[in-house]
Formats: C-alpha cells, sequence, structure tokens
C-alpha cells in the first residue's frame, strides 16, 4: 500500500486518513497568545561566566585587601624596636598562681595566661622600659605635688591665725 | 519487520522538501531573543506550539493541554540561555514537553483524580475524542507522531525536523501506528 499521503499529504489521498484528518483536526492546536512575564533578562552562559569571573575577581580583591589592611594595622601597633632581638633571651617567667588564704575563698585562682611573645617582646625593649619608668616617675612627682597641695589647703587658716597670733 | 525495513530503504521521491530553510530561522529566532527580543519568542512559540501540543495530547487529558503548552513556553523562556544548540530548538520544547506529560502523570496520580476528557459538544468533537484514547492506547512512539500527523496535520518530514528524529523513525512510527489504529477502528486495510 502506498503511505506517500500518510507520509507527507503527497500522492493520492487516503479517504480513511483523510476521514481522521477531518475529525481528529478538531483538536487541532488553536493559537492563543503567549502570556510573558513582564520582564525576563536573558543571561548567556558565556554572559553568566564573565560576570562570575568578574564578581570572583572582586571578591578576591576585597579579601587580600583586608588582609593587607590587618598586616598594616598589625605592624603599625608593633613598634620598630620590638623586632631588635635582644642581646640574651629573657625568660619570662609565669607568675604562681595565687593562693589566697581567706578561708571562705580558699579556691585558688587560675594561673594568668601566657602572654603573646610580642607583648613580651613589647615589654622587653628597654625604650620601653625606660618610658615606663619616666612614666612612674612623673606620676609619682605629680602624686607628691598634689599630697603638698592637698596639705596646704587642709591648715591654711590655723597657720595664718597663728601667725598673725604670733 | 518486513514492511519497516522497505519503508526504511525506500527513497524519499515523492517527499516534501525537507523544511531545512527552518534551521536558521530557530538559530536566528534563538539569539534574537537571548538578546532580548521578546517578539523573536513568539515567533519560536507561534511556530512550536502545535508540536507542543501534539505531544502534549498524546499523553496528559485534553482540558489540561493549554495551560500545560503555555506552561511549557514560559519555562523555555526562562531557561532559553540553557540551551547550547540554537538550532536544536525543537527537540529541546519536544523533551521539556514530555517531561512535563511525565511529572503531570506524577503528581496527579497522588493528588488528582485523573478523568477521561469530556466529549464535546458535537458529535464530531466527541468522536474525536474517542479516536484520540484509542491512539493513546498506542506504544508512545507511535501515538505521539501519529497524532502530531493526524491531528496537528503536521507532515512526515515535519515532525522529523521539529522533533529531532530521523525521517526514516518517523516513517516507519507513521506506517506501524496507523496500521494499529486501523485495527482498533476496524477499518480494513487498503479500504
Amino acid at each position: 500500500m502506498n503511505d506517500d499521503y500518510l507520509w507527507n499529504k503527497s500522492g493520492e489521498p487516503d479517504p480513511q486518513i483523510q476521514q481522521l484528518e477531518e475529525i481528529l483536526g478538531t483538536l487541532r492546536y488553536r493559537p492563543t497568545p503567549l502570556k510573558l512575564a513582564p520582564r525576563h533578562s536573558f543571561m548567556t552562559r558565556g554572559r553568566y561566566l564573565s560576570l562570575l569571573a568578574i564578581a570572583a575577581t572582586v571578591v578576591v580583591a576585597l579579601i587580600a585587601g583586608g588582609f593587607w589592611l590587618q598586616i598594616r594595622r598589625t605592624e603599625a601597633s608593633i613598634p620598630s624596636v620590638a623586632f631588635v632581638t635582644p642581646a640574651a633571651p629573657i625568660r619570662i617567667e609565669d607568675p604562681a598562681p595565687i593562693r589566697i588564704e581567706d578561708p571562705f575563698l580558699s579556691v585558688s585562682q587560675p594561673a594568668s595566661p601566657k602572654r603573646h611573645p610580642r607583648l613580651v617582646a613589647k615589654h622587653n625593649n628597654p625604650e620601653a622600659v625606660a618610658a615606663k619608668q619616666q612614666l612612674m616617675f612623673a606620676l609619682r612627682l605629680a602624686s607628691e605635688k598634689l599630697n603638698a597641695a592637698y596639705r596646704r589647703t587642709q591648715s591654711p587658716t590655723q597657720i595664718k591665725n597663728q601667725h598673725r597670733a604670733g | 519487520m518486513a514492511t519497516a525495513n522497505m519503508l526504511l530503504m525506500k527513497p524519499l521521491a515523492n517527499a516534501a522538501p525537507e523544511p531545512a530553510a527552518e534551521a536558521p530561522v530557530e538559530i536566528g529566532l534563538v539569539k534574537a531573543v537571548l538578546e532580548g527580543d521578546r517578539d523573536g519568542f513568539s515567533r519560536l512559540y507561534d511556530l512550536y506550539a502545535p508540536l507542543v501540543h501534539g505531544i502534549l495530547l498524546a499523553r496528559v487529558p485534553r482540558a489540561e493541554v493549554d495551560d500545560l503548552v503555555q506552561d511549557i513556553f514560559l519555562h523555555a523562556f526562562k531557561k532559553l540561555h540553557t540551551l547550547r544548540d540554537s538550532s536544536a530548538f525543537g527537540p529541546w520544547i519536544a523533551m521539556i514537553a514530555r517531561n512535563r506529560a511525565v511529572d503531570f502523570h506524577r503528581r496527579s496520580r497522588e493528588t488528582v483524580e485523573i478523568t477521561d476528557d469530556l466529549p464535546g459538544s458535537d458529535k464530531q468533537e466527541a468522536r474525536a475524542a474517542e479516536i484520540l484514547e484509542l491512539i493513546r492506547s498506542l506504544p508512545d512512539a507511535y501515538r505521539e507522531t501519529l497524532v502530531l500527523r493526524l491531528v496537528e496535520g503536521m507532515t512526515g518530514p515535519e515532525i522529523a525536523s521539529r522533533t529531532g528524529l530521523t525521517a526514516a523513525s518517523v516513517r516507519v512510527n507513521l506506517h506501524r501506528g496507523m496500521k494499529l489504529l486501523r485495527e482498533k477502528l476496524g477499518f480494513t486495510e487498503g479500504l
């Protein structure tokens, strides 16, 4: 049997197929407008990859910048002398745990945490020690002056009266 | 089998020219749509809506087909950038339609009772629904090809080019499917 009509509608028409076409044609697709979403931006694979690459670069740059800033800040907080190694290594012994003799507080205090090597270096720095001593001296001097002033303000009338009486 | 082999070997002397010119149209349209031309997608919809409609009609209840066609094209519109080969838009959307039909049955089995298509208002539509049911009872490959041919009015070469199947496969499917349908309808071959 020749099935050209079934294949491409050419040749002698097959009445059975024509009948089926006529009946089934009632179910044929009826054009209806497509309702698309208001706006949809397409992203091609290439565009997507390039955007991804840009985003990755920005993230890496931000992370690197953050690291760099952190390193800069750390370097600024440590004086340059701190990197000078002392002639002889200084051993810092951890203080013994503080024991409180109060019977009500007989629990021993935990040992103080170990100092950070950088802090140790900073404290062992001779300049820092000298500065600390100067500061202490200045504080002591200020304290003495304050005491003297306080003493003067406490008994001025008495002295004056004695002077007058004398 | 012998008939199928004969069909496969038969030269397509009377065959209508393959719509080879359609491929560049698809490529151009897909490219235009990806560049933001929404009208291009409307043209793709006009070209391929009958194909999707036919594929769905062969698988899901008639009442669901129109909504599913819209859903499938909206999905395709959103996912068009994932289509690697622009010339394969037809096979791509056909596959989406088949998958969506499978999903429909998977979901409806759990929640919705599948009802037969309601008979149409007139006699011819009722008869059409009956024949469609017979076509749906045929094997998958035959029913899709037959619906595209008999309902949507596409020719064999058109079916082949739009679905991505080989012309030989479509021809065999049409021939075997038609033979089975004739048997079911009680037609005597060669009438």
